[in-house]
């Protein structure tokens, strides 16, 4: 597939975001051998910026620089992002990461150049994008039908390519001129809910919507007590509802978890709570529905119901002791 | 203050939906039953909140798909909004976020919209775009993930928290107008009070044909849906649930995950 190929990385304190270097791979993926790698920040750091990304993957970078990306909001994003493209013409595709900020200002950005927009793309076909819909329990294949697209692609779909053996890209620094905001960005508070205890367990039981009612809980407390050094985690549903408070969750907003052992009790295994969890040592299931989704990442799966299952389960573990 | 609240009607649940794998669609079963996208309800609640505040606010809900999305806007009356319009398609075309956007946009143009909240996904596409894509067409200012929200008292301005990876929060103002789109969690969305579920049995839902409304084309074309990738080859443990039970102490035993 001929035409040019964008990758916008995404950055936080002067550090990009992991996701970026599997988008390299993505567009190797789409049959772009040497996508342009592009960065947004303020005069002040684009230089430093733009180079670590020369550097690192040996591509050729565009930095776009002004004093309106100091902090980021979407509509500096996209003011910034509009102008560049909108007049470019021919195929172009422009990825970004399926992160909070990229699913922030991707929807925009197509819509301000005229483009298709498609977000948690995790494949990609014959000029196609693939993405999960219904749960996990299908995929989409979807052709664009404008001469340029921008894509989300999910974090974890493909494998880092950042190691560069030759020489490093060229860097172009482009101001991208006065801009004034009507947004005001006023900085990032650090998590409310961070929860050391899950991030030091060896075992985590975790509960989904699946378990039914938050009286339920019991049961997912009553395995954990079977196994010394665990935690209860949960699905963002399950905290929602009230039956679990948020430093139990567990996922992309959540907290990310890789015990020896996740128990996940009536999870669907939607995208967002597998971003989560999905590095675990071993993984087993527990769930009615034998197409959920949970099933595909787990070691091992039991299709039970969970409120005669787990009961069972522990009477039968603690009689063999 | 006007407010409108874009709800969207999803299937209960994804096993009742009918896959033929030959012809590469998905359609809803004879027992596909439907209900209001729950990051709708918050997004509806939160826009009941801000009414509540500010005392003399009107909340509109709005929906677009085939006649059988009118109970949920219906829902959204028993639930508190002033006002339900439906913007009705013929049949059951799965619609782009784009068309979407699209339609919503041509039926709120000129109705003065101070603010628009929608839920920050479909619990069925999960595309997340409808909210910012509306804010493009609509010209209006937009944050994604919004976990906190509070008007400023001359109701110019609106200072927002988005929630983002590992639960940090991004603090942000917008101008009015703008679209929200509201992360779960943000409040704890009420039942109906009875005088709203009476009200909204009689109450009238506006009804625009979507065909009459000026939509760009299509940006994308389905080609076909597939069964999932296969993942891991996991074991899926068989036998009675007391087999099943012991095979997992087994198993978890000898990796030590059990203490014997």
């Amino acid at each position: 597939m001929s035409g040019r190929f964008f990758i916008i990385a995404l950055h936080e304190g002067g550090r990009f975001r992991e996701e970026t270097w599997e988008l390299v791979s993505f567009a190797r993926r789409c049959g772009a051998a040497d996508p342009v790698m592009m960065v947004l920040s303020d005069e002040g750091a684009i230089e430093q910026l733009a180079c670590e990304l020369a550097h690192r993957t040996g591509l050729d970078v565009v930095g776009l620089a002004g004093s309106h990306l100091r902090g980021y909001s979407a509509e500096a994003y996209i003011r910034t992002l509009v102008p560049f493209f909108r007049d470019a013409s021919g195929k172009i595709r422009i990825a970004a990461a399926h992160t909070s900020r990229g699913i922030d200002f991707a929807p925009q950005l197509s819509a301000g150049i005229d483009a298709c927009c498609i977000t948690a793309v995790e494949d990609a076909g014959e000029g196609t994008f693939i993405r999960s819909l219904h749960h996990g329990r299908f995929r989409a294949e979807v052709r664009a039908d404008r001469a340029k697209v921008v894509v989300t692609v999910l974090p974890g779909a493909f494998a880092p390519d950042d190691i560069a053996p030759g020489n490093p890209g060229k860097v172009g620094i482009v101001p991208a001129g006065d801009i004034s905001l009507s947004t005001l960005s006023r900085g990032t508070r650090a998590p409310v809910h961070a929860n050391m205890g899950l991030t030091r367990a060896e075992v985590i039981v975790s509960a989904g919507r699946g378990l039914g009612s938050g009286e339920n809980i019991r049961l997912v407390t009553m395995l954990s007590s079977l196994f010394p050094k665990s935690a209860l985690g949960a699905t963002r549903a399950v905290c929602d509802q009230g039956w679990l408070d948020y430093s139990h969750q567990i996922g992309s907003t959540g907290n990310t978890v890789s015990p020896r052992l996740y128990l996940a009790c009536g999870i669907s295994g939607a995208v967002q709570h597998l971003a989560g969890m999905k590095n675990s040592g071993m993984i087993v299931a527990v769930n009615t529905d034998p197409d959920a989704a949970i099933f595909r990442v787990a070691h091992y799966g039991i299709v039970e119901d969970l409120t005669t299952f787990i009961p069972l389960l522990v009477d039968r573990c603690l009689k063999r002791e | 203050m006007k407010i409108l609240v874009c709800v969207k009607q999803v299937y209960d649940s994804p096993e009742t939906l009918v896959f033929d794998e030959a012809a590469g669609r998905v359609t809803f079963g004879p027992h596909t039953v439907f209900r209001m996208n729950r990051y709708d309800e918050y997004a509806l609640e939160e826009a009941l909140r801000i009414r509540e505040r500010l005392g003399d606010a009107v909340v509109d809900a709005l929906s677009v798909g085939p006649p059988r999305v009118g109970k949920t806007i219906r829902r959204a009356l028993e639930l508190g909004a002033n006002h339900g319009i439906h913007v009705q398609t013929r049949d059951e075309t799965c619609l782009s976020a784009f068309d979407r956007a699209h339609l919503i946009a041509a039926a709120s143009r000129g109705r003065g919209y101070d603010l628009v909240l929608a839920g920050i996904m479909a619990e069925d596409d999960m595309e997340s775009q409808v909210g910012p894509l509306l804010a493009a067409v609509l010209g209006y200012g937009c944050a994604t993930g919004v976990i906190f929200e509070e008007l400023s008292a001359d109701g110019r301005e609106i200072a927002v928290e988005r929630e983002v990876e590992g639960g940090s929060r991004e603090c942000l103002s917008l101008a009015l107008p703008c679209v929200l789109a509201i992360q779960s969690g943000i409040n704890t969305p009420r039942y109906p009070a009875l005088s709203h579920v009476l009200r909204a049995r009689s109450a009238e839902l506006e009804c625009i044909e979507a065909s009459s409304l000026a939509v760009p084309p299509p940006t994308q074309s389905l080609v076909c849906i597939l069964p999932p990738a296969q993942g891991r080859q996991g074991e899926i443990i068989e036998g009675t649930a007391a087999e099943k039970a012991d095979t997992l102490i087994h198993i978890l035993r000898e990796h030590s995950l059990l203490p014997r």
